[in-house]
This record gives C-alpha cells, structure tokens and sequence, in this order.
C-alpha cells in the first residue's frame, strides 16, 4: 500500500453511505480493515507502512490465520458486514487462502488491496472461485520504467500487468487505481486508457502521508504542488459543482467533529500485530481485541476518537476549515505529532480548493436557503 | 414449490435487514438486497421447501391479513427474488 488515504474502504454508493451514517448514531462498527501484513514485496518511495518482504521479525509478529478467523467472527458478532483485507501485500502470506477462504463464507462484503504482482493464473482461479466483491490494484505507471521507478523492483510492472490480466480472465471483480506522485502524474491519462483498455474502471489518489511509524520517507519528494492537486481533483475525479455538493453535504455532517470520518463511529482497523485503531494513519489506541474482547476494543476505539482534543483555534478559526480542508487528527499526528495543529500542504490545498469550488459552493448554499 | 439459494447470508446494518451474496453468487450479484419486514420474513420461511399456499397461510397469520392479499403480496416478493435468481432452480 502507498497511502493510507487511498486505502478507505470502496464507496458502495448512496445506500451504504445512508446506512453509514445511521449505523454511526449506534456506533456499530459496520466496516473493518485487516491489515494481514506490514510486509511488501515493492518498496514504493512514498509508501505510509511498508517494510521488507523478509523482515522476519515482524512477520513472527503477525496474528495467525486461526486469530484473524477468530477475531472476524468476533466483529462479525458485533456487526461488522464490510471487510478491507490490505497490507502491505496480502499475497505474502503463504496462509493467505487459510484465512481468506473461510472469511468468505462468513458474509462478508470483502475489499481486496493488493499491488497485483504475486497474482499468478492459479491465484486468480483460487480468487474466483470465492471471489471478493471488489480487488483494487494500484498501478503506479503506464511504463515499465517510471513504474519501477517508483517501486524500485525490476520487473514488477510486467508481473502487475500480468496479474491485473489473470483477474480480468477469471472475471474476478477489479479496479485500477493510482497513487499520484511527482514522478508518475505524466503517465496520469496514459494509466487511465490502460484500465479502460481493460475494461475496467480506473480511479487516483494524490494525498500522500508520512509513514505512520515516524521512519524517513520520500513522501515529501513525491507530493504534488497544491493547485496540482485540485487541478487533478477538479479534472479527473468529479466535475466541480458534484464536488461541492458532495462536500457541502458531508460537511454538514461533521462539521463539529475533530474526525470528519468514520473512524471510531462505524469503522476501524486491526494491524498485523492484532492491535485496533482508528484508522490506518495511526497507531492509536492500540486496544487488543483478541486480549479484552472485540466489543472492550471497539469501544476503546471509540473513547480514544471522542477524547482527542479539539483542533488548533487556527484551525477553528479559518474560513476554508470546514468544506475545503482534508485535515484531520491522524494527519496532524503524521506531520506534527500533535492532534490538533495545521498542516500548511493541506492548507495551501484547501486555499486552492476554495479558489476553484467557491463559485459553486456558494450557488449551491444560496439554493438551499 | 420453492426455496431460497443458500449463498446468501443475512446481516443487520442499523436494524436495516440486508442479504449479502457469498462464494461464486458474488459473480452474479456483486451487491446488497435490503428486505423489508415482509420480505424478511418470506427469506425466513424459505429457508425450507415451501408452495405459495403455505407462504400465503404464514403470512395471513403473521401479518393479521386475508389470504387473498396474502397470496398477492408473496406473488409479488416471490417473483422479485426469481428475477434476482434468489431462489433455487
């Protein structure tokens, strides 16, 4: 995985965003996210998690096939109904089908993450016989060569390519997605005709976090400028009327909220260590579900995301905080170590933002009124 | 006769009944089918072999109606989850 931002769960359409929001005033935790691993095959620049495929300390660290099982029939008995299963890369675990098999027959709506370079024609066949409701594969150029630039391992386009056609085959469902960077947004529309060449629908993602633990990365060499950003936004993602009133919408909701998600109010995750969280920006609270009971976790993940503090009155105080910034505690954490402080890349692109959606924006609240 | 497919598994998001497909149903219907109390209730009972007199005699006693509406209602449901090939073959 490449950025945490890019790793929320499939939108499932207007439905499940209702049920979301009514299933949030309960605080049922509809939507959990399996980390099966840290470990990856590719060592992309600007990745939030990743460490060695053979860091044998870590993989001795991970839960077993029979404690993922067990804490998915916990959650499940709770009210989990939407399950990420990501990394990492899932395919390095040689149990990977132990645990993926029986989680199918548990009626979940699976997510699969994965960077579709282990995807042989035996693994596709495997997937299809029980397939997840959707695999994302994130392509990270439409050339051999920016694509391993960025992942650094020779080969690894070609083997993408292969295991995105082994899917697409055996008619497992599939979507492309890229992480946008510095060095791979010249092959934007390039990636966008290879998944339509596919048939297949293609999405991009250009909000790049440091890493969770705190380690060096490049990420910041590979972010985009601001107003790049919201070009992209502007031009790939929605046209932007559809956007503001999306966000008008959404903020509406949260606006009040230090975490304008869902994070603690219908979802979390469990990393490979079998600790729950938040969300896969943070390490935080570290509850131990498989220690204290899945409903004793939860409701840690829950306290933890009501006590953070209230945002910096920077924060509260500007006027382009609530529709256009995509601040939030766990990206105050990654940049600041604190909860509640700015993030000056993140307001420079709500500035930009605002520049290019206010028309619309104000039409919109104008007509509401 | 009838009865339901049994790749399909029945969950509660906000006391919101849903069914959700399993295994190689997920080719077919890669989706969500929310069930309102009626339908709810005909899934429960095919669970089982049943004719549409004996779904139509549940429901009039479940639901305090005639058989007649019963009869049409669970027409109308059993024809839905046909189409949606819900039901086995």
């Amino acid at each position: 995985m490449t950025a945490a931002s890019d790793a929320l769960p499939t939108d499932y359409g207007p439905l499940v965003r209702e049920l979301q929001h009514r299933a949030a005033t309960r605080r049922q935790p509809i939507s959990g996210t399996f980390e099966l691993t840290e470990r990856c095959n590719l060592a992309c620049r600007m990745c939030y998690v990743r460490h060695a495929p053979g860091d044998a300390e870590r993989r001795a660290k991970e839960l077993s096939a029979t404690e993922w099982l067990e804490l998915a029939r916990q959650a499940q008995d709770n009210g989990m109904v939407f399950l990420l299963l990501t990394g990492g890369e899932v395919f390095l675990r040689p149990d990977f089908f132990e645990i993926y098999s029986k989680l199918t027959r548990l009626g979940f709506i699976i997510t699969l993450f994965t960077n579709g370079t282990l995807i042989t024609d035996e693994v596709a066949k495997r997937l299809a016989e029980s397939p997840p409701s959707r695999t994302e594969i994130t392509l990270y150029g439409a050339t051999a060569s920016t694509y391993e630039a960025i992942t650094g391992v020779t080969g690894s386009f070609a083997r993408c390519c292969a295991g995105i056609e082994a899917l697409v085959k055996h008619h497992v469902p599939l979507g492309l997605k890229t992480t946008i960077t510095r060095q791979n947004v010249g092959e934007l529309d390039a990636m966008c005709l290879m998944a339509h060449n596919w048939g297949l629908p293609f999405s991009s993602g250009w909000l790049l976090g440091k890493r969770r633990d705190g380690a060096p990365s490049e990420v910041v060499d590979c972010r985009l400028s601001a107003s790049e950003c919201v070009t992209i936004e502007a031009t790939a993602q929605s046209p932007a009327a559809a956007w503001a009133e999306f966000a008008l919408q959404e903020a509406s909701l949260w606006h009040d909220r230090n975490f304008n998600c869902q994070a603690g109010k219908t979802s979390f995750v469990v990393d490979p260590r079998g600790e729950m969280n938040a969300c896969l920006d943070m390490s935080f609270p570290a509850a131990r579900p498989l220690e204290i009971g899945f409903h004793d976790a939860w409701v840690q993940v829950q306290r933890f995301v009501e006590s953070v503090p209230p945002m910096s009155p920077i924060c509260l105080a500007c006027d382009v905080r609530v529709i256009y910034c995509p601040r939030c505690p766990a990206w105050s954490y990654l940049e600041t170590s604190t909860f509640t402080e700015p993030i000056p890349y993140l307001c420079e692109i709500a500035r930009a933002r605002q520049k290019r959606y206010q028309t619309q924006a104000s039409e919109i609240e104008r007509n509401a009124r | 006769m009838m009865k339901r497919k049994s790749d399909f598994i029945r969950v509660n998001i906000a006391d919101e009944k849903l069914l959700v497909p399993v295994g190689t149903q997920v080719m077919v219907l890669n989706g969500l089918i929310t069930l309102n109390n009626t339908a709810d209730c005909a899934w429960e009972l095919l669970a089982k072999e049943r004719s549409l007199d004996e779904l139509a005699a549940a429901f009039a006693e479940r639901f305090d109606i005639t058989l007649e509406r019963a009869r049409a209602d669970v027409q109308t449901f059993v024809d839905e989850i046909a189409r949606l090939g819900l039901l086995e073959p």
